[in-house]
């Protein structure tokens, strides 16, 4: 008994100075860059809510991530947002099948990949194929205006913090399963910051002068999936609804 | 929607400057090679022998950067005939163009007899709405020849990441060795495992669902298809692009394909988002017209 919690204790003091360790020094790239390559998936319930929220049928209750929990809609978008809410079953573009858009593909129940190489590092997502590049070899955004789903995503390395500018949304995406919204007008700097090996500290600021009073903010860890030969495999929602819709015909 | 316009300018670009070519008259070439399949094949593989490829810092064959299908065509590939009637539609007409099949010798996909009434302009051209057309994946290997595409090669070595335009598709081809994912996890793309055989890039893919063809004519695989790709460099600025299907499903003899990829070297070039379904306007048309999915794919149950 002794001696297997000498071993318990052994480990988790091991486990501990190598996380501590990793903290001061994380893996590296070739480049010298913070290594965030790995597969992720957030594990909370901001999919359905990004805001405190008590469960609901086939929902889970939830802490929210928006930091403070209230998001300073105006009035006439909160009316919106309400509105959202109450027609979500059919108004909620995910139930189209659309690409999500950002920030909301960070927090589906689906996990992620990260690759990194000097200009870029790239997301391949396993909801609806999503994929974004982010190009971190300095160039600026495109001349727009566009309307992209998955905004236009330009970064750096402020230290071992992935900064991300991203731009050129469509107002047709949400932020969850609630009819939190925004519109094209979205401005979103995300912040990456690796907080041991298997962690990743996730901030994203959302500004869109349309819909909101001033900027505000979202926090989440993204969790490292340690599966032995886990792979991103395929959640193609479009087609799966229409082999729903033709099984109905 | 700004993507979908840009991709088809870009289309009619490239449709446009095929046709000045072949106005020219000049005689066209790729990487240096005859640009008729099969004479390309020829050649590549001898040219290959004596071009280095550039090296990754850690020292692989450097084949990253954007490239775009050459000596390929969407309609058949096997070739389309003057005598093909789609060589005269109205809508789309065809292009009459070479089989991009090399082997075996009479460049004809090699199905087995119950099949060739399904592929080849039948049962899957009549019946079923083209499943690229649903905004899915083109599949391998038609992928490559739509639209623009991108070979990262990520610090570490362990993955290699092919990202094509088309319909935001990417492939994830696993370099470390890993075992193969369990036969019952299938996959559009299917799960694609690679290597390197000397300076070529081999990725080697099975799993598939069988819901893709290979070209607009309905040429077809099941989802016991076995694909190897191989991508060899032959000068800084074209692939020669290897192709060998396997389905004894369907086919009496393994085949395969070959096509150039050429790189695009337009300044400041970038991957451009096509959202597809989010401004999908023409498939209830299909489907009003009697046109079906392809989910009851007319192979199964063989």
């Amino acid at each position: 008994m002794r001696k297997v919690l000498t071993s318990a204790l052994i480990a988790a003091f091991v486990s501990l100075v190598a996380t501590r360790a990793w903290a001061q020094q994380p893996t590296r790239t070739s480049d010298g860059k913070p290594n965030i390559q790995g597969i992720w998936q957030a594990l909370n319930t901001a999919a359905w809510d990004i805001q405190d929220h008590s469960a609901r049928l086939g929902v889970p209750a939830g802490q929210g991530v928006v930091v403070g929990n209230e998001i300073p809609y105006k009035p006439e978008a909160l009316a919106r947002k309400r509105q959202n809410f109450d027609n979500r079953a059919t108004a909620d573009p995910e139930t189209k099948g659309y690409l999500p858009g950002v920030p909301r593909i960070m927090y589906m129940p689906f996990p992620f990949q990260i690759f990194q190489t000097t200009d870029h590092v790239v997301m391949v997502f396993e909801y609806d194929r999503g994929e974004r590049t982010i190009y971190t070899n300095g160039t600026p955004h495109p001349r727009g205006p566009l309307n992209w789903w998955m905004g236009d995503s330009r970064g750096h390395w402020e230290g071992d913090t992935l900064v991300v500018d991203v731009v050129y949304f469509t107002d047709e995406t949400w932020l969850d399963r609630a009819g939190n919204f925004h519109s094209d007008a979205l401005h979103l700097i995300e912040r990456y910051t690796p907080a041991g090996p298997d962690h990743i500290n996730y901030e994203v600021t959302l500004e869109d002068a349309n819909v909101f009073t001033r900027p505000w903010t979202m926090r989440l860890v993204l969790y490292r999936r340690k599966e032995p030969n886990v792979r991103v495999l395929e959640y193609d929602p479009g087609r799966l609804l229409d082999e729903a819709q033709a099984a109905n015909r | 929607m700004q993507m979908r316009n840009t991709g088809l300018v870009l289309a009619l670009v490239l449709a446009a400057s095929a046709f000045l070519d072949a106005q020219d008259g000049k005689p066209k070439t790729v990487g240096g090679c005859p640009a008729e399949p099969a004479a390309f094949h020829t050649c590549a593989v001898a040219k290959a022998k004596t071009f280095t490829p550039p090296r990754t810092r850690s020292g692989k064959p450097d084949l990253q950067g954007y490239w775009r299908g050459q000596l390929a065509q969407s309609f058949s590939v096997e070739g389309v005939s003057g005598n093909e009637p789609l060589v005269g539609s109205s809508v789309m007409p065809w292009e009459i163009s070479p089989p991009m099949i090399v082997d075996p010798p009479d460049r004809k996909i090699p199905y087995q007899a119950w099949a060739v009434p399904i592929g080849r302009i039948g049962v899957n051209y009549h019946q079923y709405v083209d499943p690229r057309t649903t905004c899915g994946s083109g599949g391998v290997p038609r992928l490559a020849l739509q639209d623009a595409s991108q070979i990262l090669q990520p610090d570490g070595d362990q993955f290699v990441v092919w990202l094509h335009e088309d319909h935001h598709v990417q492939r994830v081809i696993a370099m470390d060795g890993r075992p193969p994912l369990g036969t019952d996890v299938k996959l559009t793309n299917g799960d694609s495992r690679g290597r390197w055989d000397g300076n070529t890039f081999v990725i080697d893919s099975a799993n598939f669902n069988g819901y893709n063809w290979f070209d607009d004519s309905g040429n077809f695989y099941t989802d016991n298809a076995h694909i190897v790709e191989r991508l060899t460099m032959i000068d800084a600025d074209t692939i020669h692009y290897e192709v060998r299907v396997e389905d004894a499903k369907v086919y009496t003899r393994p085949w395969t394909l070959v096509w150039a990829l050429v790189r695009e070297k337009e300044p400041g070039f970038e991957l451009l988002e096509e959202a597809c379904r989010e401004g999908q306007r023409d498939l209830d048309t299909l489907l009003q017209s009697g046109m079906k999915f392809y989910f009851d794919k007319p192979w199964q149950g063989r």
